[in-house]
């Protein structure tokens, strides 16, 4: 038997925590500062359409049983509890700062599709160092220009950012949001009024989800 | 032989070109936290999901046009 890890949670939690995707007791783990849910398993389950979308209601329910939950990737099985502890204690304050930020929250989605907006002029890129370039390639790495109407617009409704940039057209970008649970009307609702004013993009907003991507490593 | 059995299957889900799913797998499989254990598919496998993943959201992305 082995541990299938499902998500961090932080307290209170009102259980029942119900039951995992090969029909196991979820079971919390606790560790200094944070609780784990997991169940037992015999074997580690296949990766199916109807496996991922099991994992997905597994933790969409544990956020109705605790404010704070933070998904583990699908498919994450450990030998023991003493594994667990042993993988996870050196990354426990870094896992108790992003319990705490998605405390209360959930994400939203937006998928940019279309026509990248002009780069800066490549020729200051040449001419600068390569620590700088590095810098410029790492801040361009994480803004969407071709969207900062619609970032603008949902300012007020988004409680912390993460983008990534695809580079393979037409897909520019996602971006991840996190915002207040409830609030994710009001959201799509803004993005629904803000796109028409968008020259170029296409943005496909998909959502609420557990916050997959505000794990500290779920964006490079 | 396990590796080449993991691609297929990848495959075989990423095939179903349902946008819905993908975005399912990119937040289930590609996100969330990221523990040392014995996970389904090793890194490399993952990063060639992500690839085919971006690639069929940008053609669910022109079918959705059309």
């Amino acid at each position: 038997m082995s541990l299938y890890v499902y998500a961090l949670v932080g307290r209170p939690v009102h259980p029942p925590l119900g039951r995992g995707l090969a029909g196991e007791v979820l079971r919390l783990v606790e560790m200094p500062g944070l609780l784990v849910v997991t169940g037992r398993i015999e074997r580690v389950p296949r990766l199916t359409p109807a496996a991922l979308r099991r994992h997905d209601a597994t933790v969409r329910r544990l956020a109705t049983r605790a404010q704070s939950v933070l998904p583990v990737r699908f498919g994450t099985v450990v030998a023991d509890t003493v594994a667990l502890t042993r993988a996870l204690r050196p990354r426990i304050a870094g896992l108790r700062e992003a319990l705490k930020l998605v405390s209360g929250h959930e994400q939203m989605t937006l998928r940019i599709y279309g026509d990248a907006a002009p780069r800066s002029d490549d020729r200051d890129e040449i001419a600068r160092g390569s620590g700088q370039r590095y810098l410029a390639r790492q801040l361009r790495a994480r803004s969407v220009p071709e969207v900062d109407p619609l970032r603008r617009a949902l300012q007020g409704l988004v409680s912390a950012e993460r983008v990534e940039r695809h580079e393979r057209p037409p897909l520019l970008a996602s971006v991840y949001h996190l915002v207040r649970r409830g609030d994710s009307e009001r959201y799509l609702a803004t993005v629904a009024a803000t796109c028409s004013r968008l020259a170029g993009v296409r943005v496909s907003p998909s959502g609420p989800w557990p916050a997959y991507a505000f794990a500290p490593d779920a964006v490079a | 032989m396990k590796k080449k059995q993991s691609v297929a299957k990848a495959r075989q889900i990423l095939g179903e070109a349902d946008a819905s799913l993908l975005d399912l797998v990119d937040h289930v499989l590609n996100k969330g936290v990221f523990i040392e254990g014995e996970v389904l598919l090793g890194l490399a496998d993952v990063d060639l999901v992500y690839l085919r993943l971006s690639a069929l959201l940008c053609a669910a992305d022109r079918m959705a046009r059309a």
